[in-house]
């Protein structure tokens, strides 16, 4: 049963992770890349690795990602 | 949309490449999914009952690489240092845009909770998941939400040298009375018995340790948040 909860969720996380290249607007790609964090946060979870899926939550969700938006903020590119 | 003519090739034989290497993994898995969901926890477990911490992690962390942790927080000390150099001119802050009223009444809300849950994911590091490092981001995403609820807040300057000095000296002054009494750079001089364990002062030294590291590393991250916000636009 986990098993193929871990399958399905690697392959969302493929699938996210290529469509968050391909996008055209920027400030979707990193809504996506988001997705891609919280993915992985639930596999460090289910491997037994709480310490960096607290990490990952903290840094790669919420502070990089409002990183990014303020870099694309202040690189001034079409919304 | 035709994806094939939008993409380099570099990009496709990346994707190509990604692929393989995730469709090896989930063959690792699928074959033998109790091992390696239930053995590396368990072969970690052994390893903490010298320093008597419940968490594991945190004594590989914090004692066993103690060194390790000390060059990374200087690590993340140099990275803040430099962006505090290029982007010194923080004059006022650069949203244009009126932050609106649902995002200021909850930020009021937030900002004590998260930082309550900050201070006790610092606290509790040596029993529960998580420590300094991410109890110290937590704090300082405590401290981008002001940021960016309120045009006029603004850290301290002085609460921040205060404390980054104080985390940085203490943590060597530790190292090296474990230097001068056990002959051990960041030596576990304090009482760490294993009947002890679990309980919120046990471990000797590695809450102490862990809870300047959470100071450091709530610092600096609100001191990099901060220079980007408020950054000039003329850089």
């Amino acid at each position: 049963m986990i098993g193929f909860i871990i399958l399905s969720i690697f392959i969302a996380i493929v699938i996210i992770a290529f469509s968050a290249v391909t996008q055209k607007k920027l400030a979707d790609s990193i809504i996506l890349f988001m997705g891609v964090g919280l993915g992985s946060i639930v596999l460090f979870f289910v491997f037994q690795a709480p310490d960096v899926a607290l990490t990952e939550a903290v840094i790669g969700a919420g502070i990089s990602s409002v990183i990014f938006l303020m870099a694309l903020k202040h690189l001034g590119v079409q919304r | 949309m035709n994806i094939k003519h939008d993409l380099p090739a570099s990009t496709a034989s990346g994707f190509a490449l990604s692929a393989i290497f995730v469709l090896t993994i989930l063959n690792i898995i699928l074959q033998n999914i109790p091992n390696v969901t239930q053995s590396a926890g368990n072969q970690l477990l052994k390893l903490n009952e010298t320093e008597g911490v419940a968490n594991a992690v945190t004594t590989v962390v914090v004692y066993f690489r103690g060194f390790d942790t000390l060059g990374e927080i200087s690590v993340l000390f140099i990275a803040s240092l430099g962006i505090g150099l290029m982007l010194h001119k923080n004059s006022e802050c650069n949203l244009k845009v009126q932050s609106n009223f649902m995002l200021k009444t909850a930020s009021k809300l937030l900002f004590p909770i998260i930082m309550l849950f900050g201070l006790y994911v610092m606290i509790y590091g040596h029993l529960s998941p998580g420590g300094g490092f991410q109890g110290g981001v937590i704090v300082a995403s405590g401290v981008l939400l002001l940021l960016i609820s309120d045009k006029s807040f603004e850290v301290p300057h002085s609460l921040i040298l205060i404390l980054e000095t104080f985390a940085g000296v203490s943590y060597v002054l530790i190292g090296l009375i474990g230097l001068f009494t056990l002959d051990i750079f960041l030596g576990n001089f304090l009482p760490n018995d294993i009947s002890q364990m679990g309980m919120l002062l046990s471990g000797g030294i590695i809450p102490i340790i862990y809870i300047i590291v959470g100071i450091k590393v709530g610092s600096e991250m609100s001191m990099i948040v901060q220079n980007l916000i408020k950054r000039s636009d003329n850089v």
